[in-house]
C-alpha cells in the first residue's frame, strides 16, 4: 500500500503574510519568558570565562576605529588635506552599528544550526533563536553606547536636538539586521554553503558600506551606489545627526567646486526605512512557513 | 471523532507523513532542477510517492480527552516518535490534521537546552523557559526541583561538571514539576539509578492521573500499562490495534515480535525461520510453556563445525537475563540435514511481567555465540502467590520442636 487508502483530509494553514505576522507577534509574546532567557543565555556565555568581560564589547568598535585611523591617515597623506577630528569621530559613531551588525549577523546565522537539539526536539516559536542572538549583541552595543558617549565629548561631538535622530536610526538599524538575520539563520539551515556567503558578506561588507570613510568621499558618481546598500543611509545618518547635529529631514548640500551635491537626503532614510520593514515582512513570512521543515532538514 | 472540541485534548485526524530516504538534495545542482520542476508543476499531489519516498504515518487517527492515557507501543521504526513529533508541533503532518487544545507539557528530551558552560540554577531557568514555564513559576517550584533530582549542592557548578546522570535527573525534574495541560511522554522512563527511576515514574503516574491528557510511548511494556488507560499498537506507521492496553500489549507480544524476518541465515547451512509459542495469550506464573525454533540444517555448508542453540529469557522492564541454556548442554546435537524443530519448555517460575524470549546458534565446542536468532514476547500472568525474582516452590512446615 503506497497510496492513502480512504480520502485524505489535506489540512493546510491559510496563509497571509498579515496572519504570518500577526501568529509570530502573538508567539513571541506568549515566548517573551524564552526570549529573555535565552538572550540572557547568550550575554552569560560571551562573559563566562572570558578574562576580558565586558571590554570584549568595545574591543570590535575600538578595532573598526584604528582601522578607520589608518584609512583616513592615508586618505590624508595622499590628498594633501590634513586629518580633522570630527572625521575620527564619524568613524566612532559608525563603528558601533557596524559592529552590532557583523556580530548579530555572525552568531544569528548560526543560532538554529548550534541548538540542533532544541529544534529537533522541542517546539517553540524557533524566531526566539535568531533573535536572542541580536538581542545580545544588542547589550554589547549598549555596553559600547556608553563608552562612546564618555569618548565622543574629546572628539569634537557637540550636543544638539539632532541627537535624538539616535532612537529611530537605531530601531531602523535593529529591524534591517533582524531582517537579515532571519533570512540567513533560516537558509543556513537549509544550506551549509550559506555560512561561507555570510563570511564573503561580513569580510568584503565593510569595503561597500560607509564605515571607516564617508560616503561623500567616494565622489559624486559613487557615493548614490554606496548609499543604496540600506545600511548606507543608517551609519551616515548617525554620523550627521551625532557629529554634525544635522536634522535628517532637511537635505545637506555644499558647494564644491562650483557645483551644487548632495549629501545627504532625507529619502535615503526612506529607502532603508522601506528595505528593513520589506525585508522584516518577508522574511519572517519565509521563516513562519519553512519552520514546520527545520527539524526535519536539520 | 465529532465530539465538541473544547477543553485539553489530543485530535489526530487521517494523518499520513511522508520522509525521503537519503539526503535530500546532494547538491545545488540536484536543487535547481527539482526547484526548476515544482515551479512547473505546481505543488505536485502530495499523497504521491516519489522514487525514494515512504510513508512513515499511514491514515492515522485517534483522540486523547481529559482523564484518557494513551500508551504508544510498537516495534522501532512503526512511527511512534514520528506521531509524537506531529502532535507537539515539531513537524507537520503531510496529510491530515494534528490538533493539541492546552498547554503541552513534552517529557521528551529533557536535557535539550542545557548549556554545558552555565550554572544547574541558569540552566534551570532556561530549560523551564524552554519548556514554557514562566520565571514566577520556576522561581516557587525551584526548591522542589532541586529537591527531587537531588542536585542540592552543585546547583551553583556549570552542568558539565554534572555526572549524566545528574544531567538527567535535573532535566527530569524540571519537566516534572511543570504544570501541563496535555502531557507528552517519550522513552524517558529510564533516567537515572533505580530509585530515582521508581521516585520519576511515581511522580509521572501522578500527573498522568490527574485527569490530564497523556501520550505516553516506551518500550518498558510494563510502564505503558501503569500509566495508560488505553492503548494503541502501531506496525510500519499503521495503527494495528487501539483498545485497552491488555489488548494492545498481547497482541504485541504474541503476534508482533515473534515475527521477526522469516528465514535468515545465521550461520552458514543454517537457517532459521520461526520461533514460535505453543497456545495463545500470557503464561500464568508458575506454569509451563513450549516455545519452538523452526529451520534448516545443511551440513556440507556449515563444515566441520558442531552448531548447537541458546535460549535466553530477559525480563523487559529490568532487561536482565534470568535464564539461559544450551541444547548441547542438553545433549543434543543436529545432525540430520533439511527441518528441524527445536522445543524448548520452560516453567515460568517468575512473578508477573512481561519476557523477551531470544535464541541464538553457539558453536558447540566453544559455546561462542555465531549469531541471534527470533525471538518473542511472552507475558507471565499472576500465579501463585509470592515476591522476589524467582519462585523457589517452597515447602513449608511449622510445629512443635521435638
Amino acid at each position: 500500500m503506497t497510496a492513502p487508502t480512504r480520502a485524505p483530509v489535506e489540512y493546510r494553514d491559510r496563509h497571509t503574510i498579515f496572519g504570518d505576522l500577526r501568529e509570530s507577534i502573538a508567539d513571541l509574546r506568549s515566548h517573551g519568558e524564552l526570549l529573555a532567557q535565552l538572550t540572557s543565555r547568550d550575554i552569560k556565555l560571551r562573559y563566562k570565562q572570558a578574562v576580558m568581560g565586558f571590554a570584549w564589547a568595545i574591543f570590535m568598535p575600538v578595532l573598526i576605529v584604528m582601522a578607520g585611523l589608518v584609512v583616513r591617515l592615508s586618505m590624508a597623506y595622499v590628498s594633501g588635506k590634513p586629518l580633522s577630528v570630527d572625521g575620527m569621530a564619524g568613524v566612532a559613531v559608525k563603528a558601533l552599528p557596524w559592529a552590532f551588525f557583523v556580530g548579530a549577523v555572525g552568531f544569528a546565522s548560526n543560532s538554529l544550526l548550534s541548538n540542533q537539539a532544541l529544534v529537533s526536539k522541542v517546539f517553540f516559536p524557533r524566531e526566539v533563536l535568531p533573535l536572542s542572538a541580536v538581542l545580545a549583541q544588542g547589550f554589547d552595543t549598549a555596553v559600547g553606547t556608553v563608552a562612546l558617549t564618555v569618548a565622543l565629548p574629546f572628539l569634537g561631538a557637540t550636543l544638539s536636538p539632532a541627537l535624538l535622530w539616535i532612537v529611530p536610526l537605531a530601531l531602523l538599524l535593529f529591524i534591517l539586521t533582524t531582517a537579515i538575520c532571519l533570512f540567513l539563520a533560516c537558509s543556513n539551515l537549509f544550506f551549509r554553503d550559506v555560512k561561507y556567503i555570510v563570511q564573503v558578506l561580513l569580510t568584503f561588507g565593510i569595503f561597500f558600506t560607509p564605515v571607516l570613510f564617508d560616503a561623500p568621499m567616494l565622489g559624486e558618481r559613487i557615493a548614490p551606489l554606496v548609499m543604496l546598500n540600506p545600511l548606507a543611509p543608517i551609519l551616515e545618518g548617525l554620523r550627521l545627526a551625532v557629529v554634525e547635529g544635522h536634522n535628517l529631514l532637511v537635505p545637506l548640500r555644499v558647494m564644491e567646486g562650483g557645483k551644487l551635491v548632495e549629501l545627504w537626503s532625507p529619502w535615503l532614510l526612506l529607502w532603508s526605512a522601506g528595505a528593513g520593514v520589506v525585508g522584516l515582512v518577508l522574511s519572517i513570512t519565509m521563516f513562519r512557513r519553512l519552520q514546520y521543515l527545520f527539524a526535519e532538514w536539520i | 471523532m465529532t465530539a465538541p472540541r473544547t477543553g485539553p485534548g489530543i485530535s489526530v485526524e487521517g494523518v499520513w507523513k511522508k520522509f525521503r530516504r537519503g539526503e535530500r538534495h546532494d547538491s545545488l545542482r540536484d536543487l535547481l532542477p527539482s526547484l526548476a520542476r515544482r515551479f512547473a508543476r505546481g505543488r505536485g499531489d502530495p499523497a504521491a510517492l516519489e522514487a525514494r519516498d515512504f510513508w512513515a504515518l499511514r491514515d492515522v487517527s485517534f483522540e486523547i480527552r481529559p482523564g484518557q492515557a494513551l500508551g504508544i507501543i510498537g516495534h522501532n521504526g512503526a512511527g511512534k516518535s514520528t506521531l509524537l513529533k506531529l502532535i507537539t508541533r515539531i513537524m507537520r503532518p503531510t496529510l491530515g490534521r494534528c490538533e493539541v487544545r492546552g498547554r503541552v507539557g513534552a517529557l521528551i528530551e529533557l536535557a535539550a537546552g542545557f548549556h554545558p558552560d552555565l550554572t544547574g540554577r541558569e540552566n534551570v531557568f532556561l530549560q523551564g523557559a524552554i519548556m514554557g514555564m514562566p520565571a514566577v513559576a520556576i522561581r516557587s517550584r525551584f526548591d522542589q526541583i532541586v529537591e527531587f533530582a537531588g542536585v542540592a549542592d552543585f546547583i551553583d557548578t556549570p552542568v558539565k561538571r554534572y555526572s549524566s546522570g545528574m544531567n538527567a535527573r535535573l532535566g527530569f525534574a524540571i519537566a516534572a514539576h511543570l504544570e501541563p495541560e496535555v502531557l507528552i511522554i517519550d522513552e524517558v522512563l529510564s533516567v537515572g539509578d533505580m530509585a530515582f527511576q521508581e521516585r520519576a515514574f511515581g511522580r509521572m503516574r501522578e500527573i498522568a492521573q490527574s485527569g490530564i491528557p497523556v501520550a505516553v510511548v516506551s518500550h518498558q511494556l510494563d510502564r505503558i500499562s501503569a500509566l495508560s488507560t488505553h492503548a494503541m499498537l502501531l506496525r510500519r506507521g499503521e495503527v494495528v490495534a487501539i483498545g485497552t492496553p491488555g489488548e494492545c500489549i498481547t497482541q504485541y507480544v504474541s503476534g508482533e515480535l515473534g515475527q521477526t524476518d522469516a528465514a535468515t541465515t545465521v550461520v552458514p547451512g543454517l537457517a532459521v525461520t520461526t520461533l514460535a509459542a505453543e497456545g495463545n495469550g500470557p503464561v500464568r506464573s508458575g506454569e509451563r510453556r513450549a516455545l519452538t525454533l523452526r529451520g534448516r540444517y545443511d551440513p556440507e555448508q556449515a563444515g566441520s563445525r558442531r552448531l548447537a542453540f541458546m535460549v535466553r529469557v530477559r525480563r523487559m522492564d529490568t532487561g536482565q537475563v534470568i535464564f539461559t541454556t544450551t541444547t548441547h548442554r542438553h545433549g543434543l546435537h543436529l545432525t540430520r540435514p533439511g527441518s528441524f524443530v527445536v522445543r524448548f519448555d520452560l516453567q515460568f517460575n517468575v512473578p508477573e511481567g512481561v519476557m523477551s524470549v531470544e535464541t541464538g546458534i553457539i558453536d558447540a565446542d566453544t559455546e561462542r555465540l555465531m549469531g541471534e536468532g527470533p525471538w518473542a514476547h511472552l507475558e507471565v500472568s499472576p500465579g501463585q502467590p509470592f515476591k522476589g525474582m524467582v519462585q523457589l516452590n517452597p515447602e513449608l512446615s511449622l510445629g512443635p520442636d521435638l
